[in-house]
Protein backbone atom coordinates (compact mmCIF):
# COMPACT_ATOMS: atom_id res chain seq x y z
CA UNK A 1 0.00 0.00 0.00
CA UNK A 2 3.00 2.28 -0.39
CA UNK A 3 1.90 2.72 -4.12
CA UNK A 4 0.54 5.38 -5.93
CA UNK A 5 -2.47 4.82 -7.61
CA UNK A 6 -0.25 4.26 -10.62
CA UNK A 7 1.19 1.53 -9.46
CA UNK A 8 -1.50 -0.10 -7.77
CA UNK A 9 -3.56 0.21 -10.92
CA UNK A 10 -1.01 -1.20 -13.41
CA UNK A 11 -0.01 -4.18 -10.69
CA UNK A 12 -3.83 -4.67 -10.39
CA UNK A 13 -4.10 -5.10 -14.84
CA UNK A 14 -0.97 -7.14 -14.60
CA UNK A 15 -2.44 -9.43 -12.05
CA UNK A 16 0.81 -8.87 -9.76
CA UNK A 17 -1.85 -8.06 -6.86
CA UNK A 18 -5.87 -8.47 -6.72
CA UNK A 19 -8.23 -5.77 -5.17
CA UNK A 20 -9.00 -8.34 -2.73
CA UNK A 21 -5.05 -8.64 -1.56
CA UNK A 22 -5.04 -4.61 -1.59
CA UNK A 23 -8.70 -4.62 0.02
CA UNK A 24 -7.75 -6.89 3.07
CA UNK A 25 -4.22 -5.14 2.98
CA UNK A 26 -6.24 -1.85 3.88
CA UNK A 27 -8.72 -3.62 6.57
CA UNK A 28 -5.79 -5.28 8.31
CA UNK A 29 -3.55 -1.83 8.15
CA UNK A 30 -6.79 -0.21 9.77
CA UNK A 31 -6.74 -2.18 12.54
CA UNK A 32 -2.76 -1.76 13.22
CA UNK A 33 -3.34 1.84 12.91
CA UNK A 34 -6.62 2.07 14.96
CA UNK A 35 -4.24 0.65 17.79
CA UNK A 36 -2.15 4.02 17.76
CA UNK A 37 -3.81 6.38 16.41
CA UNK A 38 -7.69 6.35 16.68
CA UNK A 39 -8.40 7.15 13.21
CA UNK A 40 -11.46 5.51 12.82
CA UNK A 41 -15.39 5.68 13.48
CA UNK A 42 -15.81 2.34 11.82
CA UNK A 43 -14.00 -0.22 10.03
CA UNK A 44 -15.46 -1.88 7.25
CA UNK A 45 -14.30 -5.19 7.68
CA UNK A 46 -16.96 -6.90 5.09
CA UNK A 47 -15.42 -4.92 2.61
CA UNK A 48 -14.23 -7.34 -0.62
CA UNK A 49 -12.20 -6.40 -3.93
CA UNK A 50 -13.59 -5.01 -6.74
CA UNK A 51 -13.46 -5.22 -10.84
CA UNK A 52 -10.45 -3.66 -12.05
CA UNK A 53 -11.32 -1.73 -15.24
CA UNK A 54 -9.26 0.95 -17.11
CA UNK A 55 -10.27 3.30 -14.84
CA UNK A 56 -7.44 4.19 -12.06
CA UNK A 57 -9.10 3.79 -8.95
CA UNK A 58 -10.79 0.27 -10.01
CA UNK A 59 -10.20 -1.88 -7.11
CA UNK A 60 -8.64 0.27 -4.92
CA UNK A 61 -9.38 1.25 -1.36
CA UNK A 62 -10.05 4.69 0.12
CA UNK A 63 -11.02 6.21 3.54
CA UNK A 64 -14.16 8.29 3.90
CA UNK A 65 -14.60 11.20 6.14
CA UNK A 66 -17.13 10.50 8.47
CA UNK A 67 -19.59 13.56 8.04
CA UNK A 68 -19.72 11.37 4.20
CA UNK A 69 -23.59 10.23 4.45
CA UNK A 70 -22.84 6.67 3.27
CA UNK A 71 -25.77 4.34 2.63
CA UNK A 72 -26.67 1.82 5.33
CA UNK A 73 -23.25 2.74 7.02
CA UNK A 74 -22.84 4.44 10.11
CA UNK A 75 -22.02 8.07 10.16
CA UNK A 76 -21.71 10.25 12.77
CA UNK A 77 -19.94 13.33 12.22
CA UNK A 78 -17.68 12.18 15.13
CA UNK A 79 -21.19 13.53 17.44
CA UNK A 80 -22.43 11.66 19.94
CA UNK A 81 -25.75 13.59 18.55
CA UNK A 82 -25.21 10.90 16.02
CA UNK A 83 -23.99 8.30 16.75
CA UNK A 84 -25.96 5.66 15.97
CA UNK A 85 -27.45 6.91 12.65
CA UNK A 86 -27.26 5.15 9.76
CA UNK A 87 -27.95 7.15 5.94
CA UNK A 88 -30.30 5.76 3.55
CA UNK A 89 -28.34 7.31 0.84
CA UNK A 90 -24.91 7.82 -0.02
CA UNK A 91 -23.44 11.14 -0.91
CA UNK A 92 -22.86 11.99 -4.26
CA UNK A 93 -19.26 12.41 -3.84
CA UNK A 94 -18.99 8.45 -2.97
CA UNK A 95 -21.25 7.27 -5.21
CA UNK A 96 -19.12 8.94 -8.21
CA UNK A 97 -15.86 7.48 -6.48
CA UNK A 98 -17.56 3.79 -6.33
CA UNK A 99 -18.49 4.29 -9.98
CA UNK A 100 -14.90 4.27 -11.01
CA UNK A 101 -14.70 0.98 -8.91
CA UNK A 102 -12.85 2.33 -6.02
CA UNK A 103 -13.83 0.35 -2.93
CA UNK A 104 -14.35 2.29 1.02
CA UNK A 105 -12.90 0.40 4.01
CA UNK A 106 -13.83 2.62 6.32
CA UNK A 107 -14.90 5.75 8.09
CA UNK A 108 -12.49 8.41 9.50
CA UNK A 109 -12.67 10.55 12.82
CA UNK A 110 -12.65 14.12 12.72
CA UNK A 111 -13.70 17.22 14.77
CA UNK A 112 -17.30 17.06 15.43
CA UNK A 113 -19.65 18.27 12.50
CA UNK A 114 -15.81 19.76 11.03
CA UNK A 115 -16.23 22.69 13.87
CA UNK A 116 -12.39 22.16 14.95
CA UNK A 117 -8.43 22.26 13.94
CA UNK A 118 -7.07 19.76 16.62
CA UNK A 119 -8.78 16.46 15.71
CA UNK A 120 -9.52 16.17 19.63
CA UNK A 121 -13.38 16.86 19.92
CA UNK A 122 -14.85 13.63 17.97
CA UNK A 123 -17.09 11.67 20.03
CA UNK A 124 -14.78 8.85 20.17
CA UNK A 125 -11.61 10.61 20.93
CA UNK A 126 -8.18 12.51 19.79
CA UNK A 127 -6.82 11.34 16.95
CA UNK A 128 -2.83 10.72 17.25
CA UNK A 129 -0.55 11.49 14.82
CA UNK A 130 1.64 8.49 13.20
CA UNK A 131 4.68 10.65 13.17
CA UNK A 132 4.66 11.49 16.80
CA UNK A 133 1.79 9.74 19.05
CA UNK A 134 1.85 12.35 21.19
CA UNK A 135 0.97 15.12 18.82
CA UNK A 136 -2.45 15.81 16.76
CA UNK A 137 -3.02 15.56 13.16
CA UNK A 138 -4.87 19.12 13.08
CA UNK A 139 -8.25 18.55 12.03
CA UNK A 140 -10.81 18.51 11.11
CA UNK A 141 -10.25 15.62 8.60
CA UNK A 142 -7.41 14.37 11.47
CA UNK A 143 -8.40 10.35 11.23
CA UNK A 144 -8.57 10.77 7.18
CA UNK A 145 -4.98 12.26 7.22
CA UNK A 146 -4.18 10.38 9.96
CA UNK A 147 -4.63 6.94 7.55
CA UNK A 148 -3.30 8.21 4.84
CA UNK A 149 -0.03 9.39 6.38
CA UNK A 150 0.52 5.71 8.02
CA UNK A 151 -0.03 4.17 4.29
CA UNK A 152 -3.83 2.39 5.18
CA UNK A 153 -4.37 3.27 0.92
CA UNK A 154 -3.51 5.79 -1.31
CA UNK A 155 -6.25 8.36 -0.36
CA UNK A 156 -8.78 9.23 2.14
CA UNK A 157 -11.91 12.01 1.53
CA UNK A 158 -11.55 14.80 3.53
CA UNK A 159 -13.88 18.29 3.71
CA UNK A 160 -12.78 22.00 3.96
CA UNK A 161 -14.47 25.24 5.49
CA UNK A 162 -11.22 26.60 6.79
CA UNK A 163 -8.58 24.33 6.35
CA UNK A 164 -9.99 21.40 7.70
CA UNK A 165 -7.93 19.18 4.51
CA UNK A 166 -5.06 21.39 4.00
CA UNK A 167 -3.43 21.55 7.80
CA UNK A 168 -4.26 18.12 8.59
CA UNK A 169 -1.81 17.51 5.16
CA UNK A 170 0.55 19.91 5.98
CA UNK A 171 0.94 17.73 9.89
CA UNK A 172 1.11 14.11 8.47
CA UNK A 173 3.44 15.01 5.61
CA UNK A 174 0.70 14.26 2.69
CA UNK A 175 -1.07 15.90 0.07
CA UNK A 176 -4.40 17.85 0.75
CA UNK A 177 -6.24 19.08 -1.91
CA UNK A 178 -9.65 21.40 -1.94
CA UNK A 179 -10.72 22.27 -5.67
CA UNK A 180 -12.81 25.12 -6.74
CA UNK A 181 -15.96 25.99 -4.86
CA UNK A 182 -18.70 23.57 -6.65
CA UNK A 183 -16.57 21.43 -8.69
CA UNK A 184 -17.59 18.42 -6.31
CA UNK A 185 -21.38 18.04 -5.31
CA UNK A 186 -22.00 18.86 -1.03
CA UNK A 187 -25.05 16.71 -1.83
CA UNK A 188 -24.54 14.34 1.30
CA UNK A 189 -21.93 15.89 2.42
CA UNK A 190 -23.06 16.89 6.43
CA UNK A 191 -22.81 21.15 6.18
CA UNK A 192 -21.26 22.99 8.59
CA UNK A 193 -20.64 26.35 6.62
CA UNK A 194 -22.26 26.13 3.21
CA UNK A 195 -21.03 28.75 1.32
CA UNK A 196 -17.49 27.85 3.08
CA UNK A 197 -17.96 24.20 2.96
CA UNK A 198 -15.78 22.68 0.71
CA UNK A 199 -15.12 18.17 -0.93
CA UNK A 200 -11.73 17.08 -1.62
CA UNK A 201 -9.24 14.68 -0.98
CA UNK A 202 -5.93 13.48 1.14
CA UNK A 203 -3.17 12.01 -0.99
CA UNK A 204 0.60 11.14 -0.87
CA UNK A 205 0.80 12.68 -4.02
CA UNK A 206 -0.30 15.68 -6.37
CA UNK A 207 -1.05 13.02 -9.40
CA UNK A 208 -3.06 10.84 -6.96
CA UNK A 209 -5.08 14.19 -5.60
CA UNK A 210 -5.67 14.94 -9.30
CA UNK A 211 -7.06 11.34 -9.82
CA UNK A 212 -9.27 11.47 -7.27
CA UNK A 213 -10.53 14.53 -7.52
CA UNK A 214 -11.20 14.21 -11.33
CA UNK A 215 -13.79 11.02 -9.90
CA UNK A 216 -15.19 13.40 -7.32
CA UNK A 217 -16.47 15.85 -9.03
CA UNK A 218 -19.26 16.34 -11.35
CA UNK A 219 -22.50 18.83 -11.78
CA UNK A 220 -25.53 17.60 -9.46
CA UNK A 221 -29.00 18.18 -9.54
CA UNK A 222 -28.79 17.45 -6.16
CA UNK A 223 -26.24 20.43 -5.16
CA UNK A 224 -27.35 23.47 -7.58
CA UNK A 225 -23.62 25.14 -6.90
CA UNK A 226 -22.10 22.70 -8.74
CA UNK A 227 -21.09 23.68 -12.10
CA UNK A 228 -19.99 21.81 -15.12
CA UNK A 229 -16.52 20.93 -15.38
CA UNK A 230 -16.28 18.31 -17.55
CA UNK A 231 -13.56 20.26 -19.78
CA UNK A 232 -11.27 19.98 -17.04
CA UNK A 233 -8.80 17.35 -16.75
CA UNK A 234 -6.69 17.49 -14.04
CA UNK A 235 -4.74 14.36 -14.52
CA UNK A 236 -4.26 14.74 -17.63
CA UNK A 237 -2.93 18.46 -17.55
CA UNK A 238 -0.04 17.46 -15.17
CA UNK A 239 2.98 18.43 -17.15
CA UNK A 240 5.34 19.86 -14.48
CA UNK A 241 6.12 22.36 -16.96
CA UNK A 242 5.56 25.74 -15.36
CA UNK A 243 8.25 28.21 -16.55
CA UNK A 244 6.72 31.78 -16.67
CA UNK A 245 4.35 31.04 -14.23
CA UNK A 246 4.16 33.68 -12.16
CA UNK A 247 3.37 33.15 -7.97
CA UNK A 248 3.63 35.73 -5.14
CA UNK A 249 3.95 35.44 -1.52
CA UNK A 250 2.32 37.70 1.57
CA UNK A 251 4.99 40.04 3.23
CA UNK A 252 3.34 40.30 5.83
CA UNK A 253 3.20 36.38 6.54
CA UNK A 254 6.05 34.70 5.32
CA UNK A 255 9.00 37.36 6.13
CA UNK A 256 10.49 36.49 9.38
CA UNK A 257 10.73 40.82 10.06
CA UNK A 258 7.18 40.24 10.77
CA UNK A 259 7.73 38.50 14.05
CA UNK A 260 9.06 40.07 16.85
CA UNK A 261 8.78 36.52 19.03
CA UNK A 262 9.84 34.23 16.70
CA UNK A 263 10.12 31.02 17.62
CA UNK A 264 13.40 28.65 16.65
CA UNK A 265 10.62 26.40 15.15
CA UNK A 266 9.10 29.16 12.91
CA UNK A 267 12.20 30.71 11.68
CA UNK A 268 13.46 27.49 10.62
CA UNK A 269 10.34 26.64 8.72
CA UNK A 270 10.33 30.18 6.93
CA UNK A 271 13.69 29.37 5.88
CA UNK A 272 12.84 26.17 4.71
CA UNK A 273 9.78 27.95 2.69
CA UNK A 274 12.24 30.48 0.90
CA UNK A 275 14.79 27.69 -0.05
CA UNK A 276 11.66 25.66 -1.50
CA UNK A 277 10.84 29.15 -3.24
CA UNK A 278 14.30 29.06 -4.89
CA UNK A 279 13.83 25.30 -6.13
CA UNK A 280 10.30 26.98 -8.41
CA UNK A 281 12.10 29.95 -9.53
CA UNK A 282 15.22 27.65 -10.98
CA UNK A 283 12.30 25.83 -13.13
CA UNK A 284 11.50 29.04 -14.36
CA UNK A 285 8.81 30.61 -11.98
CA UNK A 286 8.74 34.22 -11.02
CA UNK A 287 8.32 34.59 -7.20
CA UNK A 288 7.27 37.81 -6.15
CA UNK A 289 7.22 39.28 -2.45
CA UNK A 290 3.92 41.23 -2.28
CA UNK A 291 2.35 43.49 0.73
CA UNK A 292 -1.43 42.85 1.53
CA UNK A 293 -3.26 45.38 3.85
CA UNK A 294 -2.67 44.02 7.39
CA UNK A 295 -5.89 45.16 8.91
CA UNK A 296 -7.38 42.60 6.02
CA UNK A 297 -5.07 39.93 7.28
CA UNK A 298 -5.86 40.73 10.80
CA UNK A 299 -9.61 40.16 10.31
CA UNK A 300 -9.02 36.89 8.96
CA UNK A 301 -9.49 34.54 11.99
CA UNK A 302 -12.65 36.76 12.90
CA UNK A 303 -14.57 36.69 9.66
CA UNK A 304 -14.19 33.32 9.59
CA UNK A 305 -15.87 32.64 12.88
CA UNK A 306 -18.04 34.90 12.80
CA UNK A 307 -19.06 33.62 9.09
CA UNK A 308 -18.82 30.08 9.88
CA UNK A 309 -20.61 30.16 13.20
CA UNK A 310 -23.33 31.96 12.06
CA UNK A 311 -23.68 29.64 9.00
CA UNK A 312 -23.20 26.63 11.43
CA UNK A 313 -26.47 27.72 13.84
CA UNK A 314 -28.57 27.73 11.00
CA UNK A 315 -27.53 24.49 9.75
CA UNK A 316 -27.60 22.51 13.00
CA UNK A 317 -31.42 23.57 13.84
CA UNK A 318 -32.52 19.94 12.24
CA UNK A 319 -30.48 18.55 14.62
CA UNK A 320 -33.40 17.68 17.56
CA UNK A 321 -33.37 14.31 18.22
CA UNK A 322 -36.67 13.86 17.19
CA UNK A 323 -36.43 12.46 13.66
CA UNK A 324 -33.61 10.96 13.73
CA UNK A 325 -30.61 11.22 16.38
CA UNK A 326 -30.92 9.45 19.99
CA UNK A 327 -34.15 10.94 21.83
CA UNK A 328 -33.79 13.34 24.71
CA UNK A 329 -35.18 13.50 27.97
CA UNK A 330 -38.28 15.45 28.53
CA UNK A 331 -42.35 15.99 28.85
CA UNK A 332 -41.71 18.62 25.84
CA UNK A 333 -40.37 18.98 22.71
CA UNK A 334 -38.43 22.11 23.93
CA UNK A 335 -36.69 20.30 27.27
CA UNK A 336 -36.36 16.92 24.78
CA UNK A 337 -34.49 18.88 21.93
CA UNK A 338 -32.49 20.95 24.64
CA UNK A 339 -31.37 18.14 26.47
CA UNK A 340 -30.37 16.25 23.41
CA UNK A 341 -28.10 19.16 22.45
CA UNK A 342 -26.73 20.02 25.61
CA UNK A 343 -25.55 16.76 26.77
CA UNK A 344 -25.20 15.40 22.42
CA UNK A 345 -22.17 18.43 21.53
CA UNK A 346 -19.41 19.06 22.91
CA UNK A 347 -17.94 22.12 24.32
CA UNK A 348 -16.39 23.19 21.14
CA UNK A 349 -19.12 23.28 19.01
CA UNK A 350 -21.35 24.35 21.62
CA UNK A 351 -19.39 27.61 22.18
CA UNK A 352 -19.41 28.06 18.79
CA UNK A 353 -23.14 27.69 17.91
CA UNK A 354 -23.72 30.12 20.91
CA UNK A 355 -21.11 32.99 19.15
CA UNK A 356 -23.57 32.22 15.99
CA UNK A 357 -26.51 32.76 17.64
CA UNK A 358 -25.24 36.09 19.36
CA UNK A 359 -24.10 36.98 15.68
CA UNK A 360 -27.27 36.68 14.11
CA UNK A 361 -29.02 38.41 17.24
CA UNK A 362 -31.01 41.30 15.14
CA UNK A 363 -28.84 43.75 16.59
CA UNK A 364 -25.64 42.72 15.99
CA UNK A 365 -26.12 41.01 12.57
CA UNK A 366 -24.90 44.75 11.06
CA UNK A 367 -22.02 44.98 13.22
CA UNK A 368 -20.79 41.32 13.07
CA UNK A 369 -22.42 39.49 10.27
CA UNK A 370 -22.94 42.05 7.73
CA UNK A 371 -19.73 43.23 8.09
CA UNK A 372 -17.98 39.71 8.23
CA UNK A 373 -19.45 39.27 4.96
CA UNK A 374 -18.27 42.56 3.81
CA UNK A 375 -14.55 42.41 5.08
CA UNK A 376 -14.46 38.81 2.85
CA UNK A 377 -15.70 40.46 -0.49
CA UNK A 378 -12.28 42.89 0.41
CA UNK A 379 -10.28 40.23 0.82
CA UNK A 380 -11.25 37.82 -2.00
CA UNK A 381 -11.21 41.09 -4.26
CA UNK A 382 -7.93 41.99 -3.36
CA UNK A 383 -6.89 38.23 -4.22
CA UNK A 384 -8.97 38.54 -7.48
CA UNK A 385 -7.09 41.31 -8.63
CA UNK A 386 -3.61 39.84 -7.93
CA UNK A 387 -4.58 36.76 -9.73
CA UNK A 388 -4.60 38.81 -13.02
CA UNK A 389 -0.89 39.57 -12.70
CA UNK A 390 -0.17 35.86 -10.22
CA UNK A 391 -1.19 32.46 -11.23
CA UNK A 392 -1.40 31.91 -7.63
CA UNK A 393 -0.59 32.66 -3.89
CA UNK A 394 2.11 30.52 -2.33
CA UNK A 395 3.07 30.70 1.32
CA UNK A 396 4.20 28.14 4.51
CA UNK A 397 1.52 26.64 6.48
CA UNK A 398 1.36 26.95 10.39
CA UNK A 399 3.77 28.03 12.27
CA UNK A 400 5.45 24.40 11.84
CA UNK A 401 4.96 20.89 12.61
CA UNK A 402 2.25 19.76 14.75
CA UNK A 403 1.58 20.79 18.12
CA UNK A 404 1.15 18.22 21.23
CA UNK A 405 -2.06 17.63 22.31
CA UNK A 406 -1.55 17.40 25.53
CA UNK A 407 -2.34 21.43 26.52
CA UNK A 408 -3.82 22.31 23.09
CA UNK A 409 -6.99 24.25 22.57
CA UNK A 410 -9.27 25.07 19.62
CA UNK A 411 -9.42 28.61 20.58
CA UNK A 412 -9.18 31.91 19.31
CA UNK A 413 -6.08 33.75 19.97
CA UNK A 414 -4.55 37.20 19.42
CA UNK A 415 -0.76 36.29 18.86
CA UNK A 416 0.99 37.40 16.17
CA UNK A 417 1.37 34.28 14.80
CA UNK A 418 -2.81 34.25 13.90
CA UNK A 419 -2.70 35.02 10.43
CA UNK A 420 -0.28 32.48 9.80
CA UNK A 421 -2.36 29.88 11.72
CA UNK A 422 -5.29 31.04 10.13
CA UNK A 423 -4.71 32.36 6.55
CA UNK A 424 -5.28 29.33 4.35
CA UNK A 425 -9.06 30.64 5.31
CA UNK A 426 -8.74 32.95 2.22
CA UNK A 427 -9.18 29.76 0.24
CA UNK A 428 -12.63 29.29 1.73
CA UNK A 429 -13.48 33.12 1.50
CA UNK A 430 -12.99 33.18 -2.67
CA UNK A 431 -14.02 29.01 -3.23
CA UNK A 432 -10.25 29.21 -4.60
CA UNK A 433 -8.58 25.69 -5.11
CA UNK A 434 -5.96 25.54 -2.83
CA UNK A 435 -3.42 22.35 -2.62
CA UNK A 436 -0.58 21.50 0.38
CA UNK A 437 1.70 19.90 -0.41
CA UNK A 438 4.76 18.17 2.14
CA UNK A 439 7.92 20.64 2.26
CA UNK A 440 9.78 19.42 4.88
CA UNK A 441 10.83 18.33 8.61
CA UNK A 442 11.11 20.62 11.53
CA UNK A 443 12.55 18.72 14.69
CA UNK A 444 11.20 15.55 13.26
CA UNK A 445 7.72 16.25 12.12
CA UNK A 446 6.67 17.37 8.73
CA UNK A 447 5.87 20.56 7.61
CA UNK A 448 3.77 22.19 4.15
CA UNK A 449 3.05 24.73 1.61
CA UNK A 450 0.35 25.74 -0.29
CA UNK A 451 -0.75 26.91 -3.25
CA UNK A 452 -3.86 28.94 -3.85
CA UNK A 453 -4.89 30.20 -7.40
CA UNK A 454 -8.20 31.68 -8.91
CA UNK A 455 -11.26 30.01 -9.71
CA UNK A 456 -11.31 27.40 -11.83
CA UNK A 457 -7.65 27.63 -12.47
CA UNK A 458 -7.35 24.43 -10.39
CA UNK A 459 -5.53 22.41 -12.93
CA UNK A 460 -2.94 25.23 -13.50
CA UNK A 461 -2.57 25.09 -9.61
CA UNK A 462 -2.19 21.42 -9.62
CA UNK A 463 0.73 21.50 -12.23
CA UNK A 464 3.18 24.06 -10.27
CA UNK A 465 2.25 21.84 -6.90
CA UNK A 466 3.52 18.86 -8.71
CA UNK A 467 6.49 20.66 -10.69
CA UNK A 468 7.84 21.83 -6.97
CA UNK A 469 6.78 18.14 -5.76
CA UNK A 470 9.21 16.62 -8.24
CA UNK A 471 11.93 18.17 -6.69
CA UNK A 472 11.63 17.27 -3.28
CA UNK A 473 12.21 13.94 -2.00
CA UNK A 474 8.66 13.59 -0.33
CA UNK A 475 6.00 12.25 -2.53
CA UNK A 476 4.68 9.69 -1.46
CA UNK A 477 6.21 9.40 1.90
CA UNK A 478 4.73 7.38 5.01
CA UNK A 479 5.04 7.93 8.53
CA UNK A 480 6.33 4.80 10.40
CA UNK A 481 4.69 4.27 13.85
CA UNK A 482 7.24 4.09 16.74
CA UNK A 483 5.36 1.24 18.39
CA UNK A 484 7.95 1.41 21.45
CA UNK A 485 7.06 4.40 22.36
CA UNK A 486 3.68 4.13 23.35
CA UNK A 487 3.03 7.52 25.09
CA UNK A 488 -0.44 8.63 24.14
CA UNK A 489 -1.66 11.57 25.85
CA UNK B 1 -17.56 47.87 32.66
CA UNK B 2 -17.73 44.37 30.96
CA UNK B 3 -19.36 44.24 27.42
CA UNK B 4 -20.39 40.76 27.67
CA UNK B 5 -21.75 38.83 30.89
CA UNK B 6 -22.67 35.40 31.83
CA UNK B 7 -26.28 36.36 32.09
CA UNK B 8 -25.70 37.01 28.26
CA UNK B 9 -24.08 34.26 27.44
CA UNK B 10 -26.18 31.32 28.73
CA UNK B 11 -28.85 33.92 27.29
CA UNK B 12 -28.19 33.16 23.78
CA UNK B 13 -27.34 29.21 24.67
CA UNK B 14 -30.80 28.69 26.01
CA UNK B 15 -31.91 30.69 22.70
CA UNK B 16 -30.46 27.77 20.74
CA UNK B 17 -31.74 25.30 23.64
CA UNK B 18 -28.30 24.48 24.02
CA UNK B 19 -27.17 24.40 27.88
CA UNK B 20 -23.73 25.64 28.79
CA UNK B 21 -21.46 24.85 32.42
CA UNK B 22 -19.59 27.14 33.81
CA UNK B 23 -16.44 26.43 32.07
CA UNK B 24 -18.07 26.72 28.53
CA UNK B 25 -19.58 29.95 29.48
CA UNK B 26 -16.57 31.30 30.53
CA UNK B 27 -14.61 30.48 26.93
CA UNK B 28 -17.48 31.74 24.98
CA UNK B 29 -16.75 35.16 26.91
CA UNK B 30 -13.40 34.99 26.37
CA UNK B 31 -13.54 34.53 22.62
CA UNK B 32 -16.63 37.22 22.32
CA UNK B 33 -13.89 39.74 24.07
CA UNK B 34 -11.25 39.26 21.08
CA UNK B 35 -13.41 39.05 18.16
CA UNK B 36 -15.16 41.92 19.22
CA UNK B 37 -11.91 43.59 19.11
CA UNK B 38 -10.86 42.53 15.82
CA UNK B 39 -14.56 43.83 14.13
CA UNK B 40 -14.56 47.06 15.64
CA UNK B 41 -11.23 47.98 14.35
CA UNK B 42 -12.48 46.95 10.64
CA UNK B 43 -15.40 48.79 11.04
CA UNK B 44 -13.10 51.99 11.27
CA UNK B 45 -12.20 50.90 7.23
CA UNK B 46 -13.63 53.90 4.72
CA UNK B 47 -16.61 53.38 3.70
CA UNK B 48 -16.86 50.04 4.89
CA UNK B 49 -20.84 49.86 4.79
CA UNK B 50 -20.75 50.51 1.10
CA UNK B 51 -18.71 47.37 0.19
CA UNK B 52 -21.58 44.83 -0.99
CA UNK B 53 -21.51 41.84 1.58
CA UNK B 54 -20.26 38.39 0.18
CA UNK B 55 -22.53 35.74 0.39
CA UNK B 56 -21.32 32.80 -1.54
CA UNK B 57 -17.77 31.68 -2.41
CA UNK B 58 -18.72 31.70 -6.08
CA UNK B 59 -19.14 35.90 -7.61
CA UNK B 60 -20.17 34.36 -11.24
CA UNK B 61 -22.75 32.00 -9.10
CA UNK B 62 -26.49 31.67 -11.10
CA UNK B 63 -29.08 29.68 -10.30
CA UNK B 64 -30.22 27.14 -12.96
CA UNK B 65 -34.31 26.32 -13.24
CA UNK B 66 -34.51 22.90 -14.48
CA UNK B 67 -37.60 21.25 -15.47
CA UNK B 68 -39.57 19.62 -12.53
CA UNK B 69 -39.10 15.74 -12.78
CA UNK B 70 -40.97 13.39 -10.87
CA UNK B 71 -38.48 11.48 -8.88
CA UNK B 72 -39.33 8.41 -6.49
CA UNK B 73 -39.03 9.67 -2.58
CA UNK B 74 -37.06 7.75 -0.22
CA UNK B 75 -39.25 4.92 1.38
CA UNK B 76 -40.09 6.71 4.47
CA UNK B 77 -39.89 3.16 6.31
CA UNK B 78 -35.83 3.23 5.79
CA UNK B 79 -35.69 7.13 6.81
CA UNK B 80 -37.89 5.88 10.35
CA UNK B 81 -35.27 3.90 11.43
CA UNK B 82 -33.22 6.28 12.31
CA UNK B 83 -36.36 7.68 14.41
CA UNK B 84 -36.54 6.81 18.76
CA UNK B 85 -39.73 6.73 18.20
CA UNK B 86 -42.28 6.12 15.76
CA UNK B 87 -45.83 4.74 15.10
CA UNK B 88 -46.35 3.39 11.77
CA UNK B 89 -45.26 5.97 9.21
CA UNK B 90 -45.09 8.88 11.79
CA UNK B 91 -43.39 10.34 14.17
CA UNK B 92 -44.47 10.72 17.73
CA UNK B 93 -43.80 13.56 19.40
CA UNK B 94 -45.21 14.84 22.96
CA UNK B 95 -48.60 17.11 22.11
CA UNK B 96 -47.97 20.99 21.63
CA UNK B 97 -51.42 22.59 21.39
CA UNK B 98 -54.22 22.37 23.24
CA UNK B 99 -55.07 19.88 25.51
CA UNK B 100 -55.98 16.37 25.14
CA UNK B 101 -59.21 15.23 23.98
CA UNK B 102 -60.08 12.35 26.16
Amino acid sequence: MNKTIEELHAMLQNEEITSEELVKEALEKSHYVQKYCNAFVTIMDDAKGGKVTDSLLSGIPFGIKDNYATKGILTTGSSNTLKNYVPVFSATAILNLEKHGAIPVNKTTMDEFGMGGTGTTGHTGNVYNPWDLKRMCAGSSAGSAAAVAAGVYPFALGSDTGDSIRKPAAFTGIVGYKPTYGMISRYGLFPFASSLDHCGCLTRSVKDAAIVVDAMKGIDAKDETTWDSKDIHLYESLDGNVSNKKLFYIKEIANIDNYKEASEELREHLKNFHAKLDLLRKKGVTIDEVSFDEKLLNAIPSVYICLSCAEATSNMSNLTGIIFGERGAGDNYHDMIKDYRTHGFSSLIKRRFVIGSYILQKENQEKYFVNAQRIRRLIVDKMKELFQTYDGLILPVSVGGAPYIDGSRDYITNSETKVLEEHLQIGNFGGFPSITIPSGFINGLPVGLNITGNCYDDANVLNMAYALEEEMPYKNQIAKIKEDENERV
Amino acid sequence: MKKFTKEMVDDYADKLLIGLTEEENQMVLDEFNIIDESMELLTKIPNISSVPPMTHALDDFTYVLREDDAEESLPIEDILKNCDNYEDREVVVPRIVGEAHE
